[in-house]
Formats: C-alpha cells, sequence, structure tokens
C-alpha cells in the first residue's frame, strides 16, 4: 500500500476580507502525479506557497510524510525540494557556485560528488562555468532541475515548469519528469495552464476555482464527466435531406463546408446519429469524433460551467 | 499555523553547514559583482582618500586636532556602512535574482541566515577596515591604532553591532514592504553620519539634536575615539553605555525583523518580493 507523502487538510487563507484557499483538503501519495489547475487566481500559487512555508496559513494543517509541516519545517523540507519558471538562481554566480550553495543548504554529504553525477545525468557539464543569467530559458530548466534534485527528494512541486519554454525544449522537459517519476518512484505536484502537459504527467489532477476544489480526479474521469462529443460527418447527397433529419432529432449542428457538418452531440448517441443517417439515403464518406479533453473540462470550469458532474 | 511575533517561526536546530552556505554565497557574489566591489571597496578607498586629503589641508590651520577627528571618524564610520550594506543588500541580490524563495523553501532557519548575513557583513568590514587603515597610515601618517587597540577593538564591536540592528531592521522592512523601499539599503545609513558626530564633536550639534544623539550608540564611540587620540586609556563608561543601548537596539531589531517577517508571509508579500 502506499504511503501519503503530503496530506493537506481543509487549508484556507484569507487576506483580510478576501479568501484565497477556501478549505481544500487532498493529498498525494507515494510516486503519484498530481496535476493542479485552476484559472488564473484560482488560488493555486498561494497554495503552493502555503506547502512551501513562505505563505503563512489562516487555518488547515499541511502534514508531511505524516508530519505536521509547522512543527516539522526543516526536517519536511528536507525530504522535498521545488522548481519553477518563475524562481531562478542566483544569476551573477555560476551554475557550479549555485549548485554547491544549494548542496550546502540541504547538507548534501560528498556534495561535488552529488552534483556531478546529475550534471553528468542532465548533460549539462559544459554549463557549470558558465553564469547563471547567460543560460538559455532551456538549459536554466534543466540546471534547476538538478538543483530540486540535489537532496534526493521523495516530493517535488513544479510550478509552471514548462512556462517559456520552446515546444522542442517543453517536449524534453517532459520526458524527463517521465523519466525523474518512474526511475526515482517521485512524486509530484505539478501547476500548468497547459492541459496536454497535466494529461501526459499526471495520475489525478485538483482543479481549483475561486479557492475551492471543484473536481478531483483522474485526467481521464475528469473528461468523461463532460458528456458532450463533436462529430464531424463528411456526406455525399442531399444537404437538404441531413439538415433535415438532424433538425427533427434536434441536434445542435453547423455546416463548416457543402458537405461537411459539425454536430455537438452526447458521446452516448454518436452510434445512434451515425445509424440514423446511413439511413436517410446520405452516403457517409468520412467520420471524425472529437472527444473532450481535459482542456475542454478546464474551460467549462473558468467560464462558469455548472454542468460538470463533480464527485467532490 | 500562524506563529506569534515574540518566537522564532521555525525549529532552529542551527546549521553550520547551512550558515557556511549563505557565506559562501555572499563571498561568489561579492567575487562576481562589479557593483560590490565599487559599493564596498573602491568607495571605501576613494573616501578615505578625500578625507586624507582634506586632513592634510585642516592639519595646516589653528586646530590640527580636527584633521584626526575626521580621519578617525571616517574610518570608524565605515564599519557601520559597510556591514549595514552588507546585511540589507545582501538579501537584495536575491530578490533580484527571483532566488531567495529558493533558499527559504531549503531547510534554511531564519536564525542561520540573519547569523551568515551578520559574519559576511563582519568578514567584508574586516577586510575594509584594513585596507583604509593601511591607506591612511602610509598616505597620511594617521595610524588609527593610537587610539589604542582596546579602544578600536571596543569601537568595533560596538559600531558592528549597531550596524547589524540598522541593517536588519532595513531588511525588515524591505521584506515586509517590497523592492520599492529598497533605496533605503544604501540611503538610510547616512542619517546616522550626523546624528551621530561621526566627524565632529557632538557639542557642534544644535540642543535638540545633542539630545537625540545620545539616544544612538555610535555617538559615544565617536566622542570616546576623538578623546583617546590625547589620552588613549580606555573609558570604559562611554563604551559601556554604547554596549548596552546596542543590545537594547539589537534586540529590538531582532524582535522588529521577526514581526515584520511574519507579517510579509501572512499577507503574502514575501512570496511576492520576487516579482
Amino acid at each position: 500500500m502506499q504511503n501519503n507523502i503530503l496530506d493537506v487538510k481543509n487549508l484556507t487563507k484569507t487576506f483580510g476580507e478576501f479568501t484565497a484557499v477556501d478549505n481544500i483538503s487532498f493529498s498525494i501519495k507515494e510516486g503519484e502525479a498530481v496535476g493542479f489547475l485552476g484559472p488564473n487566481g484560482s488560488g493555486k500559487t498561494t497554495t503552493i506557497q502555503m506547502l512551501l512555508g513562505i505563505t503563512n496559513v489562516t487555518s488547515g494543517s499541511i502534514l508531511y510524510f505524516g508530519k505536521d509541516f509547522f512543527k516539522h519545517k526543516q526536517q519536511c523540507l528536507q525530504r522535498i525540494n521545488f522548481t519553477s519558471a518563475f524562481n531562478t538562481l542566483q544569476g551573477r554566480i555560476s551554475v557550479w557556485e549555485n549548485l554547491i550553495v544549494f548542496a550546502s543548504l540541504y547538507s548534501i554529504k560528498n556534495p561535488k560528488e552529488k552534483i556531478m553525477n546529475l550534471v553528468n545525468y542532465f548533460n549539462s557539464e559544459s554549463l557549470l562555468n558558465q553564469r547563471y543569467w547567460n543560460l538559455s530559458a532551456g538549459q536554466k530548466t534543466r540546471i534547476n532541475f538538478i538543483k530540486s534534485l540535489l537532496n534526493d527528494p521523495e516530493l517535488i512541486l513544479m510550478d509552471e515548469p514548462t512556462a517559456s519554454l520552446d515546444p522542442d525544449v517543453v517536449d524534453k522537459t517532459l520526458s524527463l519528469i517521465e523519466e525523474l517519476k518512474d526511475k526515482r518512484n517521485l512524486a509530484i505536484l505539478y501547476t500548468s495552464h497547459n492541459m496536454n502537459e497535466i494529461t501526459r504527467i499526471c495520475n489525478k489532477v485538483v482543479f481549483l476555482d475561486h479557492g475551492q476544489i471543484v473536481a478531483q480526479d483522474s485526467p481521464l474521469s475528469l473528461t468523461k464527466r463532460i458528456g458532450s462529443a463533436r462529430l464531424q460527418i463528411t456526406f455525399d447527397g442531399d444537404k437538404e435531406k441531413l439538415e433535415n433529419y438532424l433538425k427533427e432529432k434536434e441536434n445542435t449542428y453547423s455546416f463548416i463546408k457543402k458537405y461537411i457538418v459539425v454536430i455537438d452531440t452526447q458521446e452516448k448517441d454518436i452510434p445512434g446519429i451515425i445509424f440514423g443517417i446511413s439511413k436517410s439515403d446520405i452516403w457517409i464518406t468520412d467520420i471524425e469524433v472529437k472527444k473532450p479533453t481535459l482542456e475542454d473540462f478546464f474551460l467549462q470550469i473558468a467560464r462558469g460551467g455548472t454542468n460538470v458532474n463533480s464527485k467532490n | 499555523m500562524k506563529t506569534s511575533f515574540y518566537k522564532l517561526p521555525e525549529e532552529e536546530q542551527m546549521s553550520t553547514q547551512r550558515i557556511k552556505a549563505i557565506i559562501l554565497q555572499e563571498l561568489y557574489i561579492t567575487k562576481h559583482s562589479l557593483e560590490v566591489i565599487i559599493d564596498l571597496f573602491y568607495f571605501s578607498v576613494i573616501t578615505i582618500i578625500v578625507f586624507g586629503l582634506v586632513s592634510v589641508y585642516l592639519s595646516g590651520t589653528n586646530n590640527p586636532l580636527s584633521a584626526q577627528y575626521i580621519l578617525v571618524g571616517m574610518i570608524l564610520w565605515e564599519i557601520i556602512r559597510v556591514t549595514q550594506y552588507s546585511i540589507s543588500v545582501g538579501a537584495l541580490w536575491n530578490i533580484w535574482s527571483r532566488n531567495l524563495s529558493n533558499m527559504f523553501v531549503a531547510p534554511l532557519t531564519l536564525s542561520e541566515y540573519m547569523l551568515a548575513a551578520m559574519i559576511a557583513g563582519l568578514i567584508k568590514t574586516g577586510i575594509i577596515l584594513v585596507i583604509i587603515s593601511v591607506i591612511a597610515a602610509f598616505l597620511f601618517r594617521f595610524n588609527i591604532l593610537n587610539i589604542g587597540i582596546v579602544n578600536l577593538l571596543l569601537a568595533f564591536v560596538n559600531l558592528t553591532i549597531f550596524a547589524w540592528s540598522v541593517g536588519i531592521i532595513i531588511l525588515a522592512v524591505i521584506f515586509r514592504y517590497g523592492q520599492r523601499i529598497q533605496a533605503l539599503a544604501w540611503g538610510l545609513v547616512f542619517l546616522f553620519q550626523p546624528l551621530t558626530a561621526a566627524f565632529f564633536p557632538v557639542s557642534v550639534l544644535p540642543e535638540p539634536l545633542r539630545l537625540l544623539a545620545y539616544v544612538f550608540p555610535p555617538t559615544y564611540v565617536f566622542e570616546a575615539a576623538r578623546v583617546a587620540l590625547i589620552n588613549p586609556s580606555v573609558n570604559w563608561n562611554t563604551m559601556g553605555i554604547s554596549f548596552a543601548q546596542n543590545i537594547i537596539y539589537f534586540l529590538l531589531s531582532l524582535w522588529f525583523f521577526n514581526y515584520m517577517f511574519n507579517k510579509s508571509k501572512d499577507i503574502g508579500q514575501f512570496a511576492k518580493n520576487e516579482g
């Protein structure tokens, strides 16, 4: 049975009258990657800051490895780490100097050996003597990852680690995270606005909106909560006849070309629609089904969608 | 949970390795930054040369002792300036680099950070004090040891503790209100230059300011140093008052820093400091 690395219970943060985080609870198990999603201002960043101890909480509890974070802060921080596109290392000094400083902050034994092992793993030997501020965004990301692995953490909090990176570098970074997760059984709390990244990396997604958790499930289960799907049919035959059929069945549709129609429907109704059209002497030449993605779920929440069947 | 303002917010197990890490980082930043070299070493050297030349001019006037007042005041003032600068600006380097959060999400305690900053300031001040003292001795034939080794040592201790207090208070204000008031890190300390009568006897100050001057520990040090130029015996009474005041200021500055740091974390300012 997997142990919980992080347990957050009834966490709340208020700034005066404004409630930024409202009584949220979630947990992360060993080796689990949890995506932390929500529109801007939903409380993600404030939650991460509280989890790292750089913003005080108003009420609630945070337990790392079963220990109260507020009472055992040093011990907890020794076993976790953090990386973000928005926090960088000291720009004026070299990569090597930065890593030596952080190795000492984490009380690493044999720091030089540890750094060299990680540097070799990330193919970053040539960067060691460069000043950190001279590195490209992709190189900085790699070095930030090295820093975040210095203490062999059991959990890494990643705050939009791929922000402002080129698509190629993003892909490499994600591969790296997947590899780290698998090889080291690393637990990850991952925030991003990119739904594809979350779907690729995370086993579980926590959706925040207005400081509250509105959904908490696997990416696949969340998308299934949106029953709708989009059916695109290319046909050969009488357009009017097809339109009459769709009107009769009360489908929402639009013709994007003369012989291509897009129908918004429920996923379960798709076979019936195709069968019905075929029986109306319309020759279907191509079918494309667009299933809902995590992004659709995100948009539905961000736009105040109320028909998301929440389990939480 | 919130911690009460009079207690340090974390379990405080001091680690010499983490203290060394912060001192090492200070060393690396100083080594690589032309700004630090100019603000500390260059500024100190130029200042002592300018004040040395002024003292050469004044030594030919009716009151040659005033020339020595300026030099002793200048050398001792640098202890305050350099130490305070080191503490306040040391944190700003990390805020500007967006690295301060990274450091505080490592198991670094506030006490370790503050202690390291104070030690780093002490090291830089020690080096600069030696350099400017040697310049004063060789170029202007002024030996700071003329005030007596024990007096110099007591002055160094008192001025260092005062500079720590000022540096810590400025740092607290920066952590609480953010980079918009970062100019205090360079500028505020100069307020104490006239108020503590660094280069002239306290009697020169107008009456209200004279009373105010004795609220600040360096005033006693500068007065004692000027007297020691004529009679280098130790004035324990004056130095003792300065030290007692310093202890109060230092404890108040720690309380204030802790209060402001927690306040900053309460309102989310600490995390926002890096923009």
